[in-house]
């Protein structure tokens, strides 16, 4: 019958709608805001992703200054000691402080040189980034093998990896993070960053392995069997065969477990860990700033999470190929 | 080549024991194809996993080449080396083109370089017709082709005995021949073979000795003319009349 077919679902007004909800919810927002005594101050935010620190140049010892000369900019000041030791130093220009022929005493500042320097917010996203980078990697590590265990026929293994998950996705990861750190970082004597790191792997381990169980068992049986009826043995069947089809159907809650493995990693922040959630408090504490603080952290965390999503759609797409 | 005694398996299915061997003793000599057929849930599936350990029994004995399987210190992972199997559900690597899908256990079980197992590979490709399609992920070929690339990669382990487990059954009709001339094609090179399914024109053509099988046990077992023309049991009777 003709006019059976669905017509295609007009796109148009569905887009116009959620732009108007979009527009609706911030303009709400910036209503309320408006009502409270509240001075933005978003010019303040700039100078803590980076700033020009100055630095003072001074002399490491009792001297004179010989010489200065004028090179790539800057300013060469060859010093002197009483024991004819010379050392030479960079200043930058209209920055220097002394003059050809003057005595010094040591420590006595010459200049200072400028240069752009990483803001707390920069330094405590790279304490985040590299901490969620190697947790995730103690994470999958951790999760492979007690995905395995699993899945295995022996009661031991089974029964510890079990165990194990059980208690990390029972207790909250806070309280893991303050066992780690107080219990444990002070029983085997710990730094916080080992601790840290060590109670987000753990955390996130256990969900990878619930992961990996479950992608390793939606494998048909029959994969398994074929491998085997070629003469190979489980570990080289598991290598070979399962695991890379497993790995493939497990990316994207992989992902996802990474993605909030990033997130998770802020809670480490309440062992003063600097990381960007504790930077961002502590440029609160200096500026006051605070809406607009939090609003940029929170971007912050976005803009990585997101690209973090887009390498795993690219990667999604690579491994699809066999499909 | 293969001798079984007394095989059994028992099933234990929501608490009902099932004894899905009961008590198969049989052999096959070398070079000799035996065709086993039966009902569904006749246990021949079973039994012929039994032969390459993919089940365990539980009673009895399975000797290859003298290697008793029932033996503890037997290692399962070398006799299945030595013996190949065809599934129903053909289970080719989805991750592996097809080329890679006969090389792999050839480098890994066998230590072939990766040369070697290509020319053999491609060799067997060629032997079952296909091999034009080896640069192709299984899933891009027909059910018949994906069987004969199994075949191709069970072969190339060099295996003494062939196990066909319905190799037939999961195919549109119209590839069924295609992959029982690669079967007839075997049979007629002298390779041992048994075969579980339920082709009779196959077992009646190919086969020296057809074994029937019910309940778990072995019925009735005699050459074709026998079996399709002078049954002698009634089951095997009845069996018989509803197929053909």
């Amino acid at each position: 019958m003709a006019g059976a077919l669905k017509p295609p679902p007009r796109r148009l007004p569905w887009m116009l709608l959620l732009a108007v909800i979009l527009i609706g919810l911030a303009a709400g927002t910036w209503g309320a805001v408006k009502k409270i005594d509240y001075t933005w101050r978003w010019n303040r935010v700039p100078q803590y992703f980076v700033y020009k620190g100055e630095d003072a140049i001074k002399i490491p010892f009792d001297g004179r200054v010989t010489d200065i000369t004028e090179k790539n900019s800057k300013l060469v000041v060859q010093l002197r000691s009483e024991d004819d030791e010379r050392v030479a130093v960079k200043v930058d220009k209209g920055f220097i402080n002394v003059s050809q022929g003057e005595d010094l005493f040591q420590g006595d500042t010459i200049g200072f040189i400028n240069q752009w320097r990483m803001g707390p917010l920069m330094v405590g996203l790279w304490t985040t980034m590299w901490l969620s980078a190697v947790a995730s990697v103690l994470a999958l590590v951790l999760g492979l093998l007690t995905g395995l265990c699993r899945v295995s026929n022996n009661l031991t293994l089974r029964g510890l990896a079990t165990i194990y998950v059980e208690f990390i996705r029972g207790t909250p990861l806070l309280v893991q993070i303050f066992i780690a750190y107080f219990f444990i970082g002070t029983v085997f004597d710990l730094n916080r960053n080992v601790a840290g790191v060590g109670a987000l792997g753990i955390f996130a381990g256990a969900y990878v392995a619930e992961i990996v169980r479950a992608g390793i068992q939606s494998i048909p049986r029959g994969q398994m069997e074929a491998a085997r009826s070629l003469g190979m043995n489980v570990i080289q069947a598991m290598r070979y065969i399962i695991l890379p089809q497993a790995f493939k159907r497990i990316l994207p809650p992989l992902a996802g477990q990474f993605i909030s493995l990033i997130k998770d990693s802020s809670l480490v922040s309440v062992i003063a860990i600097t990381d960007l959630t504790k930077s961002g408090r502590e440029i609160i504490t200096s500026t006051f700033a605070t809406f607009e603080v939090w609003l940029t952290v929170a971007a912050m965390y976005l803009v990585v999470t997101s690209l973090m999503s887009q390498l795993v759609f690219y990667m999604e797409r690579r491994f699809a190929v066999s499909d | 080549m293969i001798k079984a005694e007394n095989v059994v398996k028992i099933f234990t299915g929501r608490g009902v024991p099932v004894r899905a061997v009961d008590g198969v003793s049989t052999h096959v000599e070398k070079g000799e194809v035996v065709v086993v057929i039966g009902p569904s849930g006749s246990g021949k599936s079973t039994f012929l996993r039994c032969i390459n350990g993919l089940e365990n029994f539980d009673d009895g004995h399975i000797y290859i080449d003298g290697v008793d399987l029932a033996h503890r210190k037997t290692d399962m992972n070398k006799v299945r080396a030595e013996v190949g199997m065809v599934f129903q559900q053909f289970n080719l690597f989805p991750h592996k083109t097809v080329l890679d899908n006969v090389t792999l256990a050839q480098q890994v079980v066998r230590k072939r370089p990766r040369k070697e197992a290509a020319t053999k590979a491609r060799g067997l490709l060629a032997k079952v017709g296909i091999a034009e399609k080896e640069g192709e992920y299984p899933s891009r070929l027909s059910g018949g082709q994906q069987q004969r690339v199994a075949i191709a990669r069970a072969l190339a382990m060099d295996p003494k005995i062939m196990l066909f487990d319905e190799p037939t059954s999961a195919l549109d009709p119209e590839m069924v021949g295609e992959v029982l001339d690669v079967m007839k094609q075997l049979a007629r090179e002298g390779m041992t073979m048994c075969v579980v399914t339920h082709e009779m024109g196959f077992a009646r053509e190919v086969a020296d000795r057809v074994l029937f099988m019910d309940e778990g046990k072995m019925v009735e077992e005699g050459t074709p003319e026998h079996f399709f023309t002078a049954p002698r049991e009634d089951r095997t009777k009845l069996f018989l009349s509803q197929v053909l």
